[in-house]
């Protein structure tokens, strides 16, 4: 049996930071993740927002860590290799209420002191956004709120975990926990593990995992949502988010401007989950604000649509819950329950926060030796021509575009399999490649023979995304 | 580096426009392809059927493309191959990448001829999981004929354009079993000799108005949600393998941009969809006759 100090069940941008987190102090530490690759679940479809902190009630625990992560934001992605866009918001208003919404919102930005809030007229609006719907009667400027890529900030952080000496163990589910004289004991459908403290992250299933050896006293319910990506070329996109609360209530949308270049629309109204399965009315849903708040946005763009989950968390008593939620319900057990939005915003801050409870348990003292610094995979798309020229001379590969939408080369690809990828996913989520206006009709097969290739398996054993998933030969087994 | 005419795709019409340019007098032309292979699309089509005006005959894509690639070998054209144009510039520049550098390239002169790309299932309103085992035909067509890759068992076949019809009988002679055609039209949108050949032939059912509104499956497809368009009535289809013909879309974004500059030339399927090669090539060769003529020496 192979013991640790902490083990960290979960491998979505929650349990990535806690397990980078957790390198800052001398612990030997693994991460367990059910699936195949990291960010594989909540942390893979979302809104990708990088929260200015306005929305949150002063005082909690949310609103402060949203504050502090947003101004740590740029260094952070920095330390981590990560591209980062502080595009800047506009929550808009389009009447009465709403406005009043927004000058509350402001106030409350304002005595948390999140910097550069302005309350702008519908025609400053406009200004700012030609593209938007007359029908603007004010918006809340927020200059720092921007927008990253969550798997790719999750792929880094877990990156800079192994690096650091953190063990990533993947296609290890964890089934049960017992508790032992040392502390805890993890089986797994793999093996067995010791450990002295767990910090739970299981996402959409923190509660069941908690309920393995305690009560929760928080329930999830999930619910669904729906996105749409329209092409970069798309014509008319916004440069800012664009965030529309209606005033009659109901869920906010927002349009993205994303660190890839297309636009990202949602989330949809709906309220049944579907086991990240895209609801059709989601989908209209999502059309029609898109066409209220964009008039003039090409829809004919999209290239792709796409469901998440929201892990809502839940009072016994069925009340939400509006704060995030870290049970600590044994000595040495700390659980994530139900983080949703901005979860993203504050991963590295929650990842830390209980990285240092963990640690303050098990007295744990610095590492020295913790390099807070990731490279990532240098993309030929974004270098200048002398860069892309060197980068040719010096691997060959990068002269060979594999991916031609978003111009992605065989060299970055074979990276992302050095670097851990096993599947088409995988290699996507790292790259980039089929990400583009094609969507990978053009090169799924170049990745899929680059990956047999490089992991020594035959072509009919590449998955999409794990077992089951074989592109090849109609699959192995039909689920 | 610089070269009068840089003709950017070299399939059935880059290369028509190659000949005619040359035949026209231009001497200093650069064709240039991302494939490692001259032709296009046509060595992924191993039907019969093409190039019965040109050549009277009706050959195979391969044969197709050993024709104008021993006519192309006759001429001081300079080939280019494995070699991506990455960009178009105003001021008649364009830098290539292959993988020995990557080349900044005057010219005078530039016919596009990229061809097209397929729309994918992800720009429809279709609801439910995204599973492997959704291909384009094209995409299908070019792993089954160029990789020998098998894409599944049971397909259905989404589209009825000449792509989804020769799919159709492919996947047939392939040993799979297709399950229908499915088009939303009240009619088939390939061509007559295509619907006979493909569909009748080895009795494919055809599925009219009706389109798959949900995908089903969490990791491979196990089937789709089938909605008739004028009842909406729905049923489950069990399937491994669903293969898309949604319409082509020129593939023109290389010149994004640009506006309409003198020395831009389009042909073949990145100007329009051509249904024949024929058509492509007549195309490409009068477009490659008039810049050649220009830039004769
Ligand atoms: C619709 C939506 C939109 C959002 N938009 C934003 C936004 O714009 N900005 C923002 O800041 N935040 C946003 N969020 C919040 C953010 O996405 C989440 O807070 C964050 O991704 C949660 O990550 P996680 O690690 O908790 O969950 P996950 O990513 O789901 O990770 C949990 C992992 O645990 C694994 N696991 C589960 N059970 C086990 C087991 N028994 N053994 C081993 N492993 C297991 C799973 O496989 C999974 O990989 C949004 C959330 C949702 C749902
Ligand atoms: C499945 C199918 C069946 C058909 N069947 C028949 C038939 O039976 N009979 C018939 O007459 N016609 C048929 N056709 C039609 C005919 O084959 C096509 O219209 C014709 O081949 C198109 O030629 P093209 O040169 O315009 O495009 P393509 O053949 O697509 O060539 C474009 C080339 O440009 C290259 N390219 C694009 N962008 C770049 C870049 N940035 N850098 C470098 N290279 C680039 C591409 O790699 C490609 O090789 C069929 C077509 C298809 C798809």
């Amino acid at each position: 049996m192979r013991g640790f100090d902490v083990v960290v069940i979960g491998g979505g941008l929650l349990g990535c930071f806690t397990a980078r987190n957790l390198c800052r102090r001398r612990l030997h530490i693994a991460l367990l993740e059910a699936r195949e690759d990291v960010c594989t679940g909540v942390s893979r479809a979302n809104t990708a927002i990088v929260y200015p902190g306005y929305d949150h009630k002063p005082g909690t625990l949310k609103a402060e860590m949203t504050v502090r992560a947003n101004a740590r934001f740029a260094e952070l992605c920095a330390e981590l290799d990560v591209p980062f866009s502080r595009c800047g918001s506009l929550m808009l208003s389009c009447g009465e209420k709403a406005d009043a919404v927004l000058r509350e919102k402001y106030n409350n930005g304002l005595s948390m002191a999140v910097p550069g809030l302005r309350l702008l007229s519908g025609e400053e609006t406009r200004e700012l956004e030609p593209s938007l719907t007359k029908s603007v009667t004010s918006a809340l400027y927020a200059p720092t709120a921007g927008t990253v890529n969550p798997w790719e900030l999750g792929i880094a952080a877990s990156e800079n975990a192994a690096a650091n000496g953190a063990e990533l163990l993947f296609n290890t589910r964890v089934l049960g926990i017992r508790k032992t004289a040392e502390g805890y004991r993890i089986e797994t459908d793999q093996e067995v593990f010791a450990c002295r403290a767990v910090v739970n992250c299981a996402g959409l299933y923190a509660d069941k995992v908690q309920e393995m050896l305690f009560p929760s006293a928080v329930r999830i319910v999930p619910d669904g949502a729906d996105y749409l990506i329209l092409d970069r070329a798309a014509d008319n996109k916004p440069t800012h988010i664009i965030q529309y609360e209606p005033e009659d209530g109901g869920k906010g949308f927002n349009a993205v401007p994303t660190v890839e270049g297309s636009l990202l629309l949602g989330p949809s109204e709906r309220d049944n989950e579907l086991d990240f399965a895209v609801s059709e009315k989601g989908l209209a849903s999502v059309r029609e604000r898109a066409a209220f708040v964009l008039p003039g946005l090409d829809l004919g763009a999209v290239i792709r649509s796409f469901a998440a989950v929201r892990p809502n968390p839940r009072r016994e008593d069925g009340g939400s819950i509006g704060s995030f939620v870290i049970e600590n319900p044994a000595p040495g057990f700390w659980s994530m329950i139900g983080i949703k939005t901005p979860g993203l915003t504050c991963a590295d801050e929650l990842g830390r926060f209980a990285a240092e409870k963990a640690a303050a348990f098990l007295n744990a003292g610095p590492n020295k030796r913790f390099d807070p610094r990731r490279s990532g995979i240098k993309k030929a798309r974004g270098m200048s021509w002398e860069q892309r020229a060197a980068a040719i001379r010096s691997d060959p590969d990068y002269g060979e575009v594999v991916c031609c939408c978003e111009d992605i080369t065989k060299a970055e690809v074979l990276e992302a399999i050095r670097r851990g990828a096993t599947t088409l996913d995988a290699v996507k989520r790292r790259t980039g490649a089929c990400m583009g206006r094609c969507q990978g009709s053009r090169c799924q097969q170049k990745l899929l023979a680059l990956l047999a290739r490089e992991l020594g398996v035959p072509e009919d054993a590449v998955t999409k995304d794990g077992a089951g998933s074989e592109v090849l030969g109609g699959g192995r087994h039909a689920d | 580096m610089q070269t009068e005419l840089l003709i950017t795709g070299a399939g059935a019409a880059g290369i028509a426009a190659a000949l005619s340019a040359w035949e026209a007098g231009c001497r200093d032309i650069l064709l240039v392809d991302r494939r490692e292979q001259p032709g296009g699309i046509l060595p992924q089509c191993l039907h019969e059927g093409f190039g019965l005006a040109s050549y009277g005959a009706e050959l195979t894509g391969p044969d197709y493309t050993d024709r104008i690639t021993e006519r192309l070998a006759q001429t001081g054209v300079r080939l280019a191959l494995g070699t991506e144009v990455l960009a178009v510039r105003g001021d008649k520049t364009a830098v290539l990448s292959d993988r020995s550098g990557l080349t900044e390239l005057c010219f005078e002169r530039l016919i596009l001829a990229a061809g097209c790309r397929e729309r994918s299932i992800g720009s429809l309103p279709v609801a439910g999981t995204r599973p492997a085992g959704i291909f384009t035909a094209g995409q299908a067509q070019e792993m089954m004929n160029l990789h020998g890759q098998d894409v599944g068992r049971e397909v259905l076949i989404l589209g009825s354009g000449d792509l989804g019809l020769i799919m159709a009988r492919q996947l047939v002679l392939a040993g799979k079993h297709v399950i229908a055609v499915v088009e939303q039209a009240a009619r088939h949108g390939g061509m007559a000799r295509n619907y006979h050949r493909c569909i009748e032939a080895f009795r494919i059912p055809m599925i009219y108005r009706a389109t798959v509104s949900a995908l089903h499956g969490r990791s491979r497809l196990s089937g789709v949600t089938l909605r008739r368009l004028d009842s909406s009535a729905e049923e489950y289809i069990p399937c491994d393998t669903l293969v898309t013909a949604l319409g082509l879309i020129p593939e023109r974004e290389l010149v994004r941009g640009l506006g309409d500059p003198d020395w831009l030339f389009l042909a073949g399927n990145c100007h329009r969809v051509h249904e024949l090669v024929d058509s492509a090539v007549a195309e490409a060769e009068a477009i490659g006759a008039r810049v050649g003529g220009e830039l004769a020496v």
